[in-house]
């Protein structure tokens, strides 16, 4: 299997891992909807109540979690469709390298934000 | 040999009505994605007042929640993530090799289903607005 | 086109034009005929218009680079007295051989299997030769107008004719051929293939080349590298055909694993739908993700 490594990774790797965040976070995102949105309302979000939900450790780490797959699914399917309407050459590599770098940017801030609604940081 | 011609894109959305099922599955995924990915990005952004102090958070968000055409935004945002959510099921089903004669039918359900959820979340989104 | 000629026209050639050498092809022959017959044949179609019952206006895409009038597209139309069984084909061929025999247009065998007349027809890409006109309308009878025109996502040469090179290279680049190092043991003994496998491609095996998937796939539309259904379709003939072996098979699967291959398919599932002869493209190229996963999560 090793003899044909790509720049990046062996391809169908990317495909795979867009389906299996896929299936994470249909249950997570539907979650973190009914959550904010049914369970508590929108219109009452406070830092406090933020706070108390994000103080708990499995809490923290789903959201963590969901904020990785989240990441790497969108900016995966934003290079796809790119790919798709034939995107090539320069623009391809500009493309593929600035999406890396806003999607672990948006990782490192992410994680920043929660640190600080968990009261961490 | 003569030069030949380009007709560019033909079946462009100047011919929507010609569009098949799984067509307008794979253009409505992509425009619902584009949507996702960007309200992301400006999620994380107005979450980050976090970062700041407990009352900037509370007092940005609230003042947002508080304008109507954000609630109206919600709303969208809701169907476009539940389209996108369900579309998404039926693609893993394709993918699995499960159901594959179903569909086009498979993807006119999402559609209603999204359809259905949107109108009966819409009391609670649009609550305490007016 | 058949090269015999027959004693009739023959003589018909002849009389027209004296000084037709006999190394003039059948073609030029009746060209120079309809030439001078024009107006006979265009009159007979008028009459024959007149008296039929029903009659189906084509709405037809035209454009010729060398051609002065015609270097704009536009769409030129005719109309053809309707019988029962008329096909697409059957109603271009009275147009050109009645109104105006330079509407260019591929056809060869008239049964689906050369894949030659592969057309867009109502806005869908049909064989014309396989498309009865009654059938493009949901009522009894056949629609009043019938707009054709030449396969989408590909150059036009002229009229209802397309650049095929480019289905072709990919196609070309599958491999699209019976190989194998998987010899049996002795010298004449036949490679055998169980009714299962043969089952298992049967649809497979059915490709015309006719390129009405590649043409309906917007993703083969957007990015020019893309192999298309037609061509991953060709390369899951051989993948599954077990007489070529697993070596073979793991190579077919490199080659069709790379960024433009399988991936590159959304399960639009529009090639399958267009197919003129019902293969289940969208399965099998699912099928070889699969193939192409498992075989690359094997890393022990």
């Amino acid at each position: 299997m090793a003899d044909y490594y790509s720049s990046f990774e062996p391809k169908g790797t990317r495909w795979l891992l867009q389906r299996l965040t896929a299936a994470f976070l249909v249950v997570v995102l539907a979650f973190h909807f009914m959550l904010l949105h049914f369970v508590n309302h929108a219109a009452d979000i406070t830092f406090m109540g933020t706070n108390l939900r994000m103080q708990q450790a499995g809490y923290f780490l789903t959201m963590v979690l969901f904020l990785i797959t989240a990441t790497f699914h969108g900016v995966n399917g934003v290079y796809n469709a790119l790919v798709n309407q034939g995107i090539s050459g320069t623009p391809k590599t500009v493309v593929k390298y600035g999406l890396a770098l806003g999607g672990v940017v948006l990782i490192a801030q992410g994680i920043r934000v929660a640190l600080a609604m968990a009261g961490i940081l | 040999m003569s030069q030949s011609y380009d007709r560019g894109l033909i079946e462009d959305f100047g011919r929507w009505r010609e569009f098949s099922a799984g067509m307008w599955a794979w253009v409505l995924h992509k425009f619902s994605g584009w949507v996702l990915i960007g309200y992301l990005f400006t999620h994380i952004a107005v979450l980050s007042t976090a970062t700041v102090d407990g009352a900037t958070y509370t007092n940005t968000l609230q003042g947002l929640e508080e304008l109507v055409v954000v609630r109206f935004l919600e709303v969208g945002l809701l169907a476009v993530a539940v389209f996108h959510i369900l579309n998404g099921l039926r693609l893993l089903f394709v993918d699995l090799g499960i159901g594959l004669e179903k569909q086009d039918r498979s993807f006119y359900a999402s559609l209603i289903l999204t359809a259905a959820i949107v109108v009966a979340s819409v009391p609670t989104f649009l609550e305490g607005v007016f | 086109m058949s090269t015999q000629v027959t004693e009739q026209e023959q003589e018909a050639e002849e009389t027209v034009e004296e000084a037709v050498s006999e190394t003039e092809t059948e073609a030029v022959g009746a060209a120079r005929a309809a030439q001078v017959d024009y107006g006979y044949m265009e009159e007979k179609a008028e009459q024959e218009v007149r008296d039929a019952e029903t009659t189906v206006k084509l709405k037809v895409f035209r454009y010729d680079p060398e051609v002065k009038g015609k270097q704009e597209p536009r769409f030129d139309t005719f109309t053809v007295p309707f019988h029962k069984g008329m096909t697409v084909l059957d109603a271009l061929m009275y147009a050109r051989d009645h109104y105006d025999s330079s509407l260019t247009f591929r056809h060869s065998c008239r049964q689906a299997v050369c894949g030659s007349d592969a057309l867009f027809v109502n806005g869908r890409q049909r064989l014309g030769c396989k498309t009865q006109l009654a059938d493009l309308k949901d009522s009894d009878g056949p629609p009043g107008t019938v707009t054709i025109e030449p396969l989408p996502h590909s150059d036009v040469v002229k009229d209802l004719v397309v650049d095929m090179q480019h289905f072709y290279d990919q196609m070309e680049a599958v491999e699209p051929y019976f190989q194998t190092d998987d010899y049996p043991k002795g010298e004449l003994e036949e490679q055998r293939q169980s009714r299962e496998n043969r089952e298992k491609i049967k649809m497979s095996t059915r490709c015309i080349w006719c390129s009405a998937c590649m043409s309906s796939c917007n993703i083969a539309a957007g990015d020019n590298e893309y192999l298309g259904p037609a061509a991953i379709n060709k390369a899951y003939r051989f993948a599954m055909d077990e007489r070529e072996g697993e070596s073979q098979k793991q190579r077919r699967l490199e080659i069709i694993e790379q960024e433009h291959g399988v991936w590159r398919c959304q399960t639009q599932f529009s090639c399958t739908e267009v197919c003129p002869k019902d293969i289940p493209l969208t399965e099998h190229i699912q099928e070889l993700k699969r193939e192409a996963v498992k075989s690359n999560l094997k890393f022990w």
